[in-house]
């Protein structure tokens, strides 16, 4: 009985028990490990990097490897077309995508479940109207949206991020929906209904953190398909102006060399499959920690 | 059962009108909202104001956007999608051209990525000890990190440019002629009875299908293997068991069809994002597809024909979500009316 | 008459598996035999390993279970490591819940067939052994029936299809595992029946599995009784039920409420069965934590089964004597919330005739009663008030089913017709009726959580819904729930503390730190949990201590009226009695009015002055609990009092089915109300 603190008071226990689950879990750290690192060079970029991405040196066109006959121990992994240090575009190019992965992963979350709690908890009306604009959101392939967006809106980073949260905000919806529907039929969301809660206190208090869990989930998968799709875009030319390093754009540009200089498409692919798959991990590592747990927990 | 299958049916593409309206509009004002102005684009340097007003107006772009909209409404009804300002030809007639080669593409891929996924999703479930579990769940997740257009690059430079053993541009090679009769080259050449040919536009095919399946095998395999796994735990598995009924009787003929259940769901619902795939994909094979066409529309503003494909793009979507829930009423009973 | 060659025998038979580091013997020294021909029972509650036995029978305990000591055998000859081939051949298995024990994408038909197959019926023959094996349960048009997929079966035809699945093989051996828990009380009737009917004919052995000890001792020829993985004891059904040698067989049977005769205290029985890791540490008796009588001798030593009274084997170092059984009885108050041992009440124990006079319909109340017990021993409140504390004038409730496209409705359940009663302050009055009868929407009505269609729903005489169809947010005052499902009503990340306090959060009751814990503290003590549970999450609760939990909440500001809806239901025995028995003394320290909602007749006739008797959405029977226990005047009221297991083991049970359908048929066609 030594526990007549205060702390009893605070749920924050549960958030820090998940927590704690959820990095006893393997796929859990080592996505973990793999998002950490790329911040870490994408923050770290100007100080790692060992040229300046943009400059452009033509004498030394594409060049292989340092490692290679014919390679220059100034660039690496070599140069693209025009003269441009491939791993320092590549080292830059991590900053562009988890800019563009953490805000628009951020922001889909936001609008996505606030319109969830928000149709999942009132229902009727206001619930059939949200699922009927997300089923017709839904109607797009999800790609042509956003280019549809980007030809609309412009080139740039912000328009980037705004393209992908108005297509993919409909993610969010429907799957948190689903479990607002859920909590809300469990007994104790009218139990504190009786005892005399506004709504808005229940949604804040009983709804929300029963789906926080979810929304974390999704917001690490979600940062995988933004790199994704922001790869897409540059690709087309349609995500940041040229004056920028994006790995889409780095891998379209080096297409058309593609048989001589292998290494100008390599470096920007394999950047783009680990950062996804670091996502990845740690997204569905996250998933088995925190679902089944809360499910399977009993006495 | 066949009542309940034209009910649903009816039902989704009476609720798909509404959606392709919402569509239409939202891709009109999208477009409408191009900071750069695709007339000026069009127009030779010495062009005076006049002719920029005059071939604005030819276009029916110095209107009101609710009155174009309107307009634009008014043509499609009757099948007509405007004029492309790149290509100078009907929209329609572009679209028609492409169109069934992003649907022999998409079959192709999904055929494959069901070939690939539906075995796969079987034998990651199959797989008993913790090691292996291990692996398996990292494989896939290796797997789906690498998007469709990763892919594509990849069988490109292995199996185009390291070992050439197919080809990697267009639909057929170039001394090739196809049979137009319905567009699709596969059943054309087959119906031809040219078998050359035929084997030519199947060879064509298989990196772009390839490409495709890929990146959707991997979604099959976790949600087979997912609800196969909860199908494990249902009653009436131990049930059977107790019965004595054998284990590979039990996962191929009651788990496995309890567990197409979420599957099917599954494809319904990331239709989309395979026909999304099929942009980048056909625009690096130079399939002459729907995909690579919205690309050029993109990539010249070209407003009409942008409409025009995003539009097909969606109906395409619905089509498929129809044929999807068509489908789930008839593997299930609980979708059925008592008798 | 010596028992015939048994079919099954278990022979001293020990499973351990390792939990937590240590080995565990989760089954120990398991002696059970079925002679062929016979029904044997396996009594016991949640966690005593009755359905391990099932598993290890069939060869399919969980991975890391063994068989350590003892043997199985069958047909006197070991068990075979695989027993794929027995298994649906000569020992059979039926299910537990019969909606879910079928596959949902075949037909009935389908899945038969698939069994007929494997028995090696010939094709041609499939057909008609199908339909004459479902025309012998007693299903019609077993044609029709062939076509239709689980889900459009009803539970009870459900196990009658997986009845005769399980006797389509002629097994030498049946297991049945608690085959009727997820029916309604009618249907276990008949389905028991069906299952004593095939047993009959086809002279098979069969081994039930049940926590119904009632039940087990009106259908099998032997009973055995389990607790926490061992037998403790054995022997003849009527026995068993009327002579118990072990205090815990003792505490089960007294445990369960009454039926008929005069009302006594439920003797409970504390605390709850250790649970698999707690196994490790008990050396001697598993019971002794819980045993009123024990000894030190019982808590040093391991016992075996002996032979106390002709064929009864009991495992226990004390049972027996006429002066241990009555300390067992005394002593049987247990450590938690229940009254001592005395059979009786303060109001005495009369088994007249009622003191009102005769049954009187619920709209009147019951006049000039004073405070004290009724004729059936339950505390009573005082004299009538002209105010009822909550009121139900000709209410209907009606619900419909969400709009399809084009904004139709395609169809509307009627929940509740014309219901009206009222409750008094301080009165307890029951519901009863099976699913789906109403009974949970009359909760919801009463607190407001529903509206309804047409009537009136008062509380102190004043209407419960103002005007617009809108209620002030919040119960009524004074008006406070207790959900069924403790699972879903307790929020699983909060703290017990904070939860049996959580009024203490709405603006109107708020309160500063000191004092939500001080209260919480004292609901805890009121409810009879331990003080450390305060820091406690539900998941880390047992079942009946979530229960509590949810009660302790809907005490925090102390109620006038307290709904009940299905509390007890999914407890076990021990723990309900428990719960009864709280229920009771907080009615009587507090003066609580009571709504107590079940489907479980014997203990809203513990709890309950009045009783009202719900089938589908209309109140059929309100009267005094005595009277409707002795002198039920509606034909579905005897069709639900007939089809209980009675106390008495010489009394007739399964009814005659005949007798069934009459009532049923008589109340189906009953008129309103």
């Amino acid at each position: 009985m030594n526990d007549m603190s205060p702390a009893l008071w605070l749920s924050r226990g549960t958030a820090l028990a998940q927590f704690r689950a959820a990095s006893d879990s393997r796929e859990v750290r080592i996505g973990a490990v793999i998002v950490g690192a790329v911040a870490l060079i994408a923050v770290l970029a100007p100080w790692i990097a060992p040229n300046d991405p943009q400059n452009q040196d033509l004498l030394s066109t594409l060049l292989p490897p340092a490692w290679s006959s014919g390679g220059d121990a100034r660039y690496p992994l070599g140069t693209d077309s025009l003269g441009r240090c491939v791993l320092s575009r590549t080292l830059f190019g991590a900053r562009i995508a988890l800019t563009v992965a953490l805000c628009a992963a951020v922001g889909a979350a936001v609008a996505g479940s606030v319109l969830a709690l928000i149709a999942g908890y009132a229902g009727g009306r206001v619930d059939w109207l949200v699922s009927r604009a997300v089923d017709a959101w839904m109607a797009f392939p999800p790609v042509v949206l956003s280019l549809l967006l980007m030809v609309g809106l412009g080139t740039g980073v912000f328009n980037v991020v705004l393209s992908i949260v108005l297509v993919d905000w409909t993610r969010f919806c429907r799957v948190v929906r689903a479990e607002v529907l859920v909590v809300r039929r469990r007994d104790y969301v009218a139990a504190a209904r009786l005892l005399g809660f506004t709504h808005f206190q229940i949604v804040l208090r009983e709804v929300l953190p029963a789906v926080v869990p979810l929304i974390i989930t999704l917001v690490s998968l979600e940062m995988g398909i933004a790199v994704i799709v922001e790869a897409t875009l540059s690709f087309v030319g349609l995500s940041v102006p040229a004056s920028a390093v994006a790995w889409g754009m780095m891998i379209a540009d080096a297409r058309s060399t593609m048989h001589e200089a292998v290494w100008g498409m390599a470096a920007p692919v394999l950047a783009i499959f680990i950062t996804v798959m670091g996502f990845n991990v740690l997204g569905d590592g996250l998933r088995q920690s925190t679902d089944p747990r809360l499910r399977n927990v009993r006495a | 059962m066949l009542r309940e299958v034209a009910g649903v049916v009816l039902r989704r593409l009476a609720g798909a009108i509404p959606v392709m309206l919402v569509v239409s509009i939202v891709v009109f004002v999208v477009l409408r909202l191009l900071p750069a102005d695709p007339i000026g684009m069009m127009l030779p340097p010495n062009a005076t104001a006049e002719d920029a007003a005059a071939l604005r107006a030819a276009f029916g772009l110095d209107q009101s956007i609710a009155r174009q909209f309107v307009i634009w409404l008014a043509h499609a009804a009757r099948g007509d999608l405007g004029v492309s300002i790149h290509f100078h030809v009907p929209v329609t007639r572009l679209i028609a051209a492409a169109l069934p080669a992003t649907i022999e593409l998409s079959a192709a891929a999904l055929l494959l990525a069901l070939a690939i996924g539906l075995p796969g999703g079987l034998a990651l479930y199959a797989v008993r000890s913790r090691q292996a579990r291990l692996a398996a769940s990292l494989f896939v997740v290796t797997l789906l990190s690498v998007p469709s257009f990763l892919w594509a690059l990849l069988l490109l430079l292995l199996f185009g440019v390291t070992f050439p053993v197919l080809p990697f541009t267009g639909r057929v090679s170039g001394g090739v002629a196809l049979p137009g009769w319905t567009g699709f080259a596969l059943v054309d050449t087959l119906a031809a009875g040219q078998l050359g040919a035929f084997a030519d536009a199947l060879a064509h095919l298989l990196l772009p299908a390839l490409a495709l399946a890929l990146a959707f095998a991997p979604l099959i395999m976790r949600v087979l293997r997912s609800s196969l796994l909860e199908a494990a735990t249902e009653d009436y598995v131990m049930t059977a068991r107790l019965r004595g009924v054998s284990e590979a009787r039990i996962l191929l003929r009651h788990m496995l069809k309890n567990a197409a259940l979420p599957t099917l769901t599954l494809i319904g619902v990331q239709f989309g994002f395979l026909f999304g795939g099929t942009l980048l994909v056909e625009l690096i094979y130079s399939f002459p597809g729907l995909g690579n066409l919205m690309v050029q529309a993109v990539r010249d503003h070209d407003l009409p024909l942008l409409q025009g494909v995003a539009v097909v793009f969606c109906i395409a979507v619905l089509l498929a979500n129809t044929l999807v829930d068509a489908l789930y009423v008839v593997i299930n009973p609980r979708l059925r009316s008592v008798r | 008459m010596s028992a015939p060659e048994p079919i099954l025998h278990l022979d001293r038979m020990t499973l351990t598996a390792r939990i937590g580091g240590a080995a565990v013997e989760v089954l120990r020294d398991i002696c059970l035999a079925v002679p062929g021909g016979r029904i044997v029972g396996l009594v016991g509650e949640s966690g005593a390993g009755k359905s391990m036995i099932g598993k290890v029978i069939a060869g399919l305990q969980p991975p890391g279970f063994d068989v350590t000591g003892g043997q199985v055998l069958f047909r006197g000859r070991p068990l075979p490591g695989s027993r794929g081939d027995l298994l649906g051949r000569d020992i059979a298995f039926i299910p537990q819940d019969p909606l879910s024990a079928l596959n949902p994408v075949l037909t009935i038909g389908q899945q038969f067939d698939e069994h007929l197959a494997r028995l090696g019926t010939a094709r041609a023959a499939r057909r008609s052994a199908m339909l004459s094996a479902l025309g012998r349960v007693g299903l019609v048009d077993p044609q029709a029936l062939c076509r239709r997929y689980p889900h459009q079966l009803s539970g009870g035809q459900c196990q009658r299809v997986l009845i005769a699945l399980a006797f389509a093989s002629r097994p030498g051996l049946v297991v049945a595992d608690e085959p009727t828990s997820a029916l309604d009380v009618v249907s276990q009737a008949l389905i028991m029946r069906v299952l004593a009917g095939e047993q009959r004919s086809y002279g098979t052995a069969v081994l039930l599995i049940t926590h119904d000890l009632r039940l087990a001792a009106h259908v099998c020829d032997e009973v055995a009784v389990m607790y926490a993985g061992e037998v403790v004891e054995q022997g003849p059904a009527d026995a068993v039920l009327r002579r118990p040698l072990h205090p815990y067989t003792r505490g089960l049977r007294d445990a369960m409420p009454p039926l008929h005769g005069p009302r006594r205290a439920l003797p409970a029985i504390g605390e709850f069965m250790p649970g698999l890791q707690a196994l490790a540490q008990i050396s001697g008796c598993r019971y002794a934590a819980r045993c009123p009588v024990r000894s030190p001798e019982c808590v040093r030593s391991r016992l075996a089964l002996r032979e106390r009274a002709p064929r009864q084997f009991v495992r226990c170092g004390v049972a027996c004597s006429e002066t241990v059984q009555a300390g067992v009885s005394d002593a049987g108050g247990g450590a938690h919330g229940g009254p001592t041992g005395r059979p009786d009440w303060d109001g005495g124990r009369t088994s007249g005739p009622d003191r009102n006079g005769g049954p009187k319909s619920g709209a009147d109340g019951n006049g000039g009663r004073t405070s004290g017990a009724d004729g059936n021993g339950v505390f009573t409140s005082g004299p009538h008030q002209a105010v009822p504390l909550l009121e139900f004038r000709d209410v209907d409730l009606c619900y419909e089913s969400p709009r399809g496209l084009l904004g139709r409705r395609r169809g509307a359940v009627q929940a509740v017709r014309a219901a009206s009663f009222r409750v008094d302050p301080g009165e307890s009055v029951g519901i009863v009726g099976e699913s789906g009868s109403g009974k949970s929407s009359i909760a919801r009505l009463a607190l407001g959580l529903e509206l309804p269609t047409a009537g009136r729903v008062l509380v102190d005489g004043a209407d419960l819904h103002l005007g617009a169809g809108r209620t002030s947010a919040g119960a009524p005052s004074g008006l406070r729930i207790v959900f069924q499902d403790p699972q879903s009503a307790l929020n699983p990340r909060r703290r017990v503390a904070r939860l049996v306090t959580q009024i203490m959060e709405a603006p109107d009751h708020r309160r500063p730190l000191p004092d939500r814990l001080a209260r919480a503290l004292e609901l805890l003590q009121q409810t009879g949990l331990p003080a450390d549970c305060m820091s406690r999450y539900p998941s880390q609760l047992s079942g009946g201590q979530r229960q509590r939990v949810n009660i302790a909440r809907a005490l925090c500001v102390t109620p006038r009226l307290l709904v009940a809806d299905e509390i007890v239901s999914g407890l076990d025995v021990s723990v309900q009695s428990q719960i009864l028995n709280l229920l009771d003394r907080l009615r009587r320290s507090l003066g609580l009015a009571l709504l107590f909602i079940s489907h479980d007749l014997s203990v809203v006739r513990y709890l309950c002055e009045r009783v009202l008797v719900m089938h589908r959405g209309r109140i059929v029977e309100s009267a005094s609990t005595e009277d409707v226990f002795l002198r039920p005047r509606e034909p579905y009221t005897r069709m639900l009092i007939g089809a209980l297991p009675p106390e008495d083991p010489d009394q007739q049970w399964p009814p005659a089915a005949d007798a069934i359908a009459a009532d049923a048929v008589a109340a189906a066609a009953a008129p309103a109300g």
